[in-house]
């Protein structure tokens, strides 16, 4: 009786329903999980789905041309100069540009924007702290000029490109002072306002955020950076990747992100796949400095495990399409990365490299993250591993336990991920060939890698003002970590976005910044 | 009895009950604080992230208050508490109780639909059962309510969505509107069929039935098979008893002895059933809410755990505490209302 009853219900429904909805007409519903925001304020979110956000709310005074990102484009800035001393740049402001509250972009903004996320100290301050700027000489190292020009000196030893670089990153954004010290509170320079709502210049701007649920834009039309096709951008909350699946087959989002390989593999229905290179490094890394376990500190294990990972058989056939195969620092895309794979699965070659050290059944424990596509990878490395008598005890966990364990050193090994923050090889360079045992976590010391010779070298790179130089320097710094470190760079990954048909001029770029609804249409 | 004494009877029991409430929620509390402080999860870390410098990292903690003793912490957290106050969602940015005013309506919605539905046909299905005892209606009942109880409700819900959703584009997708209406909307009660209504517009209201019809549903057969099995044997153990016998010898029809006789008898476990099964779908249908991404109390919860997000996971548990003891406090007075006997 009640299936009966069910049944008539939904014919009920059904009868008076239109058959589904579509998306609105010039609205770009976007199907992802951004419960990972913890804030929309550019001097504070370093989440993936806030940073993403900020290309589309803020402007920063230059950046990074989405289709070659190596290349600086002005944005908020219409000219810079380099100082004689290579250790200050003046720029000079794009004239007439407006904020999305109709505000003019004053010098003032700029360097309000920069003394407030170096003060603010929230995560991505580190990013400026690279300039040598801190929270005690913020103040003397920006300098209005004119009402349009701002002069920025720094006190590291980096050049003026590696400088602006920096000032390219989500964290340098130029944000509206006068709207954002108008909901100050508390002298939070607006950083409490700021979580939820936007100041910036950028095509986009909030009409609504409501944490878990959704984020909506509408269009800036007076935007410096022009006026964006779409009156609106719907970023929605969909936390499993099965309904973002059916969401977007169905037509009811219009580009759906983080679907698995075998979802997208299943995908059918008037959609398409994008494959964008990302910037992120999968790497397996042993911690040398675990004293519980002897094993890890042995070059030879290092060496081994270089030849004991499968990479075609993650990257080509378990993973198809979310990852390439990739063994350097440097992700592909970036200047003077090492493109070439000079290490393939060859068990035999590792045995032999085990038994000249002298190890035999090594037992690692292996801390990886509890989400796909970690767990197929581990067990993938335990097949190949335990061929050559390396058995790999798998310990499944969430992201910040790991990150926890990691941080303290109490990991044996671990199978993680790089993003670079900033679109400059020393970004990943200081992560990977830095350890210089003065508090600062880098992965080199998280894993007690012992390098000051290779640390010199780092820091000399990132001094060396001739690009072409540098870049030669950086690919030396690259094979050295390929070849001699605990870590075994394996793979690069590759978001895989699905879009309806009808939507056209989508572009991504490798940093997770890089996300562009501008040129969109439907 | 007086009324004077009825009084002061009533007065006491409450009194007990009251003391008993509020040592279950404190004890909540505690054990839910204990579990987010010592979990092996460093909320400070969690806000940063991975790539911040060891200063920021310090700022963090110290804005979380994680450098004091975990007692201070927790006396300042009832402090608040007491105030009114409860402290704000980390992962959220926003004041817990407005997160929660948010949240819980959706959860509120959904839970209430379903227990609607769920006990109207789960009751039916008792009843049935009960009249045509070891009958093919029985037993119909019966493997249906195991099939329902045992069913995984995550993978009802995804193939409720493939099917009525996806294949049979008789229901809405995932979320509680259309994006059509979502964001364009005033901001109502938060209750969205009460505010469809309200507004008059029919389509809204044909939307948000479509989209609140398969959780509703998944999770009313949920219910459904709770209440058939249990209201069925607490209606035949009833109807064993003498005073069924005797309605009968008078004369009464089955129906009369089995609706006029039986089931009142039988209305305490109903009531508990009921509370019990309410308040199960109150805290937070959390499977059924992240197939249909349906923002409840649920959803909020994990998310919070995840994260972390200490002042958030203590005001959802002490939340969904309070509804449990509410609906059993109800419970316990309508069963005393219905049968002063009780105790």
């Amino acid at each position: 009786m009640t299936l009966i009853f069910r049944t008539g219900l939904l014919l009920a429904l059904a009868a008076v329903l239109p058959s589904w909805a579509a998306t609105p007409a010039r609205t770009l519903v976007v199907a992802q999980s951004i419960d990972d925001i913890v804030s929309l304020d550019p001097a504070e979110g370093f989440e993936l789905s806030s940073v993403s956000a900020f290309t589309s709310l803020y402007q920063r005074l230059l950046q990074p041309d989405p289709l070659h990102p190596s290349q600086l484009r002005p944005a908020l800035a219409a000219s810079w100069r380099a100082g004689s001393d290579g250790r200050s740049l003046t720029f000079k402001l794009r004239p007439g540009a407006r904020f999305a509250s109709g505000n003019p972009v004053r010098a003032d903004d700029v360097a309000f924007s920069l003394i407030r996320a170096v003060k603010l100290n929230k995560s991505p301050a580190f990013i400026l702290n690279e300039l040598g700027w801190k929270a005690d000489n913020i103040d003397a190292s920006i300098k209005v000029v004119a009402g349009d020009q701002v002069r920025v000196v720094w006190p590291a030893a980096v050049g003026a490109s590696f400088a602006l670089h920096i000032l390219s990153a989500p964290v340098a954004s130029i944000v509206d002072s006068k709207l954002a010290l108008a909901n100050a509170q508390n002298g939070d320079s607006g950083n409490g306002w700021l979580k939820t709502h936007s100041a910036g210049s950028g095509p986009f701007k909030i009409r609504q955020y409501l944490p878990h649920e959704a984020l909506v834009l509408d269009a800036n039309v007076g935007s410096p950076a022009g006026a964006p096709r779409l009156a609106s951008v719907i970023v929605k909350n969909v936390a499993d990747a099965a309904a973002r699946r059916l969401l977007v087959e169905q037509g009811d989002a219009d580009i759906a992100r983080d679907l698995g390989p075998d979802q997208v593999a299943a995908l059918h229905g008037g959609v398409h796949v994008e494959s964008v290179p990302s910037a992120a490094v999968d790497y397996l890394a042993f911690n040398a400095a675990n004293a519980e376990n002897p094993a890890l500190k042995n070059p030879a294990l290092w060496e081994a495990a270089r030849w004991l990972v499968d990479y075609d058989g993650i990257a080509g056939k378990l993973l198809k399409g979310q990852f390439k195969v990739h063994q350097a620092f440097l992700p592909t895309g970036f200047p003077g990365a090492l493109n070439d794979r000079p290490y393939r699965l060859d068990v035999a070659r590792a045995r032999a490299i085990l038994a000249r050290a002298g190890l035999k059944d090594v037992t690692i424990k292996l801390d990886i993250f509890n989400q796909p596509p970690y767990p197929e990878i581990a067990q993938s490395l335990q097949a190949s591993f335990a061929q050559a008598g390396i058995h790999l005890q798998i310990q499944p966990a969430v992201g910040s336990q790991i990150y926890a364990k990691v941080r303290s050193q109490t990991h044996q090994a671990a199978i993680l991920f790089w993003i670079p923050d900033y679109f400059d090889a020393h970004s990943n360079a200081s992560a990977f060939a830095i350890n210089r045992n003065d508090g600062t976590k880098t992965v080199a010391w998280r894993n007690g890698w012992v390098i000051p010779a290779l640390s010199d070298k780092t820091d000399a790179a990132v001094r060396e003002s001739d690009a072409a130089r540098r870049e030669q320097r950086y690919r030396e710094i690259q094979r050295e970590v390929q070849t001699h470190s605990p870590f075994v760079i394996a793979f690069q990954a590759q978001d895989q976005v699905v879009l309806r048909n009808g939507v056209k001029g989508y572009v991504q770029g490798l940093l997770a910044d890089m996300v562009y609804y501008d040129r969109v249409s439907k | 009895m007086t009324a004077a004494s009825l009084l002061a009877r009533g007065l006491r029991r409450l009194g007990t009950h009251a003391l008993t409430w509020g040592l279950t929620l404190s004890g909540l509390l505690l054990f839910t604080f204990l579990l987010s402080r010592l979990s092996p999860i460093d909320s400070a870390l969690q806000w940063v992230g991975d790539h911040a410098s060891a200063s920021s990292y310090a700022q963090a903690r110290l804005a979380l208050g994680l450098d004091r003793p975990l007692p201070l912490q927790f006396a300042h957290y009832l402090g608040q508490l007491l105030h009114g106050d409860l402290g704000m969602s980390r992962s959220t940015s926003q004041p817990v109780l407005d997160d929660l005013k948010r949240v819980f309506p959706a959860t509120l919605e959904l839970a209430t639909v379903a227990i609607v539905v769920g006990s109207a046909f789960g009751l039916s299905l008792a009843l049935l059962s009960a009249r045509y005892p070891g009958g093919a209606i029985d037993t119909l009942a019966r493997v249906f309510a195991l099939f329902a109880y045992s069913l995984p409700v995550f993978w009802l819900g995804l193939l409720a969505l493939l099917l009525f959703y996806a294949r049979l584009h008789w229901a809405g997708g995932p979320g509680r509107l259309d994006d059509v209406y979502l964001y364009t909307l005033p901001q109502g009660s938060g209750f969205l069929l009460y505010d469809a209504w309200r507004s008059g517009d029919r389509t809204l209201l044909a939307n948000v039935l479509s989209h609140l019809c398969l959780p509703a549903l998944v999770l009313a057969l949920h219910a459904c098979a709770n209440i058939a099995r249990l209201m069925r044997a607490g209606l035949l153990a009833e109807m064993r008893k003498d005073y069924i016998l005797a309605s009968r010898a008078r004369g009464a029809g089955p129906w009369r002895v089995l609706l006029a006789h039986a089931l009142p008898n039988a209305g305490a476990l109903l009531l508990t059933v009921l509370a019990l099964s309410y308040a199960g779908l109150l805290e937070g249908a959390v499977l059924t809410e992240t197939v249909f991404a349906w923002p409840g109390v649920g959803r909020y919860l994990t998310t919070a755990l995840f994260a972390a997000d200490t002042a958030a996971i203590l005001g959802a548990t002490l939340l969904i505490g309070l509804c449990f003891i509410l609906l059993n406090a109800l419970a316990d007075v309508l069963i005393h209302f219905f049968d002063p006997r009780s105790v």
